[in-house]
């Protein structure tokens, strides 16, 4: 097998935060086996989403009480680089990123054009080449001609998410990190923006994670999926085998939970509240909300069971030895929902 | 139990990055909700949900048209005569982290209408809104009651602005995004608490949304807005699975839900954004964006809503000429 283009294995990150530590990402792995390919990472508010996006650009606040794991990109293993070194040949030129709400955080008093200049400038480009870059790149993300000398409240919304995600393109990166990038936008616009990322994954070919609560979102563009769960990635696969036979019943939960459009059935609400991460639930994390907990379930943490196409489900419920016939009774509940 | 009759509303805006000048924020709008039913509004960014909601609550005036409740037109009626009305018609906002006071613990933030109310005895007060707390299900009722907002989640909060406007017994209730800060898992289950609370009080809902997946589950009818105007309106089904009008196509069509084939295609979209208008629309206000536009026809007169088939009414040109004609003009 080839090298993956991003391999993240087991990365844990936990904030400092009165005395008890934040398990914010505990444990977390996945995979983008090609170029221009995107995982989805789908999950509730406070599931740590953002905290795994950040430990991958390595912008981290100053309480982390711990980071460890493995970041591969195309081979080359991140985490032991020095900082000097991630900022000079990582950060930007191979991976960047969208931040949550960048939209609205846009310089007020610098035209965009400059703003996405502005890194090139700072890297040593011609002030006149780098606007030159800076216009054709807001081209390419489907802006008309003249935008770069407006300031950003003088466009729309949607006009910004597209200044945004240029300015994440301007040194070319390989991998890019988007974090909610439409929750703010109306459908229509929303669909927009999502063309034009499946335009980019496909020229230049750039890989994504997609970070959003939609399920459905996540499934208009991403090839896999990870469903995060209290800091874990309860299940990760394809996005033709997550999204139809989910390995965790977190999964099928959230599934069933949403309202589907041309179906009047009403959905099942997901049972009980989230947990609080200073003290996250033993065994599984999920044990506490599930209906198909059992004898292990609060005890033991259930390790990521392979599942078929390659990803993994951290459930009981996957492992025959332990779950017998419950085994058999979960496998049936995913092929009749 | 709520009649809006072609009301129209009009905001002066002042300083800022545009030049003084007007927004109609709604143009001729009519709606009814019926005792013990919900009216969905959805509709863009701007395009009056919000404003069509506190119309209906006499929180804003119109320029022209009528707002009647229970069959009382309430137009123009003053403050102090509205009593009575603000006691039966509540609204719960769209944001739980701005509308609830940080410093007033949560059975304070409850009592309060009740105060106003002149309800005197604390006891009565504390065991109205302990009812209205288990009403939506933040039980034990000691437990949330004596905390402060920023001790509760997004989801939490959001039951607390629904506690706070149930606690008054209200027979008619504007919900504006009452879960737009929830994740979709925790939605329903708020959806399902509003929709058993309208079963056993018989409440009627004006539920405003920008996620009409939900309007489904959680609607009669649904009125969907376009720059201030109602263009298309009916059962929540029909609507959404036979859209007539092409905005409200383009708009469920934008709709993604969980799917794999998704990724495959691209969607069908609208160019364009709204914009927000300062004078009332002479055509359609969905004709510079419009993928079905007729020329000549579209952009010379506005088209009225027109009853097409059973209780589906839709206002456009492509299935009847009849054209708008604004209150007031004979
Ligand atoms: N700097 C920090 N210090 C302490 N705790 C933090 C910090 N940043 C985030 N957290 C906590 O870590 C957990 C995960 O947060 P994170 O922002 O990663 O979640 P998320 O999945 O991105 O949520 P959302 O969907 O709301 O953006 C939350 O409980 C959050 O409160
Ligand atoms: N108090 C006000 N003064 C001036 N303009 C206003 C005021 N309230 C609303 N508007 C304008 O009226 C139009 C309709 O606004 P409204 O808030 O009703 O939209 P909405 O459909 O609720 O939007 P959203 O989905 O963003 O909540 C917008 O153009 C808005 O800018
Ligand atoms: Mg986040
Ligand atoms: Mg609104």
């Amino acid at each position: 097998m080839s090298t993956p283009l991003l391999r993240v294995e087991d990365l844990l990150l936990y904030y400092r935060a009165g005395n008890h530590p934040v398990h914010a990402v505990d444990g977390v792995s996945f995979t983008i086996e090609d170029r221009g390919q995107a995982v989805g990472i789908v999950g509730e508010s406070g599931s740590g989403k953002t905290s795994m996006a950040t430990a991958l650009m390595r912008m981290l606040p100053k309480n982390v009480e711990s980071f460890r794991g493995s970041i591969q990109l195309a081979g080359q293993e991140l985490t032991t680089l020095s900082d000097d070194q991630f900022r000079r040949e990582i950060r930007w030129k191979k991976i960047a990123m969208v931040f949550q709400g960048a939209m609205n955080v846009l310089n007020p008093v610098v035209r965009v054009g400059e703003q996405i200049a502005e890194t090139l400038i700072f890297d040593g480009m011609e002030k006149k080449t780098a606007l030159a870059r800076a216009d054709a790149l807001l081209e390419r993300v489907g802006l008309p001609a003249g935008i770069g000398s407006r300031y950003a409240h003088e466009l729309s919304g949607g006009q910004r998410q597209r200044v945004v995600i240029a300015t994440a393109l301007v040194m070319n990166p390989e991998l890019l990190i988007l974090d909610e990038p439409t929750s703010a936008l109306d459908v229509s616009v929303q669909a927009q923006i999502m063309n034009l990322l499946k335009d980019l994954k496909e020229d230049p070919g750039i890989s994504m994670i997609f970070i959003t609560h939609d399920i459905g979102l996540a499934s208009d563009l991403c090839d896999s999926i990870a469903v995060a769960y209290a800091g874990q990635h309860v299940e990760f696969g394809s996005a033709d085998r997550v999204l139809v036979e989910p390995h965790h019943p977190y999964s099928s939960l959230l599934l069933s939970s949403l309202p589907r459009l041309h179906d009047p059935a009403p959905p099942v609400p997901m049972p009980g509240e989230p947990p609080d991460l200073t003290h996250p639930p033993a065994g599984c994390r999920f044990h506490p909300r599930c209906p198909y907990a059992f004898a292990p379930c609060p005890v033991i943490v259930p390790p990521e069971y392979r599942v078929e196409d390659g990803g993994h489900a951290r459930c009981f419920l996957n492992d025959r030895e332990i779950a017998g016939d419950r085994y058999q009774i979960h496998l049936q509940a995913t092929i009749d929902a | 139990m709520i009649a809006v009759e072609d009301a129209s509303v009009v905001f002066e805006t002042r300083a800022g990055i545009f030049k003084s000048g007007q927004v109609h924020a709604l143009d001729g709008v009519s709606i009814e909700i019926g005792v013990g039913e919900t009216l969905a509004l959805v509709g863009e960014s701007g395009s009056g949900k919000t404003t069509l909601g506190r119309l209906t609550l006499r929180l804003v005036e119109p320029a022209s048209g009528t707002v009647s409740f229970l069959g009382r037109d309430i137009t123009h009626d003053r403050e102090q005569s509205l009593g009575w009305f603000r006691q039966r018609a509540q609204i719960v906002f769209q944001d739980p982290f701005s509308s609830l006071n940080p410093y007033m613990r949560v059975w304070d933030l409850i009592e309060e209408p009740l105060q106003i109310d002149g309800v005197k005895r604390a006891g009565e007060r504390r065991e109205r809104a302990n009812a209205a707390l288990a009403a939506v299900d933040l039980i034990p009722t000691a437990r949330f009651g004596s905390k402060y907002p920023s001790q509760m989640s997004g989801g939490q909060r959001q039951r607390v602005g629904i506690a706070r406007a149930l606690v008054r017994n209200p027979d008619y209730i504007v919900a504006d995004e009452p879960v737009s800060m929830i994740d979709a898992s925790s939605r329903i289950a708020i959806l399902s608490l509003l929709a058993k609370l309208q079963q056993e009080r018989g409440v009627s809902f004006a539920y405003i949304t920008h996620d009409i997946a939900s309007a489904r589950y959680f609607s009669d009818r649904i009125a969907v807005l376009y720059q201030g105007t109602i263009v298309e309106t009916g059962p929540v089904g029909t609507v959404i699975d036979h859209p007539l009008h092409p905005y409200t196509a383009a708009l469920i069509a934008a709709i993604p839900e969980p799917d794999p084939a998704n990724r495959h295609r691209r969607r069908e979209v609208v160019p364009g954004e709204p914009s927000p208008s300062s004078t009332a629309p002479t055509h359609c206000p969905f004709y510079s964006r419009c993928p079905r536009r007729i020329p000549g026809t579209c952009d010379a007169a506005r088209p009225a809503l027109v009853e097409i088939e059973p209780k589906h009414e839709v206002a456009c040109f492509l299935y009847s000429s009849a054209s708008h004609t604004p209150a007031g003009t004979p």
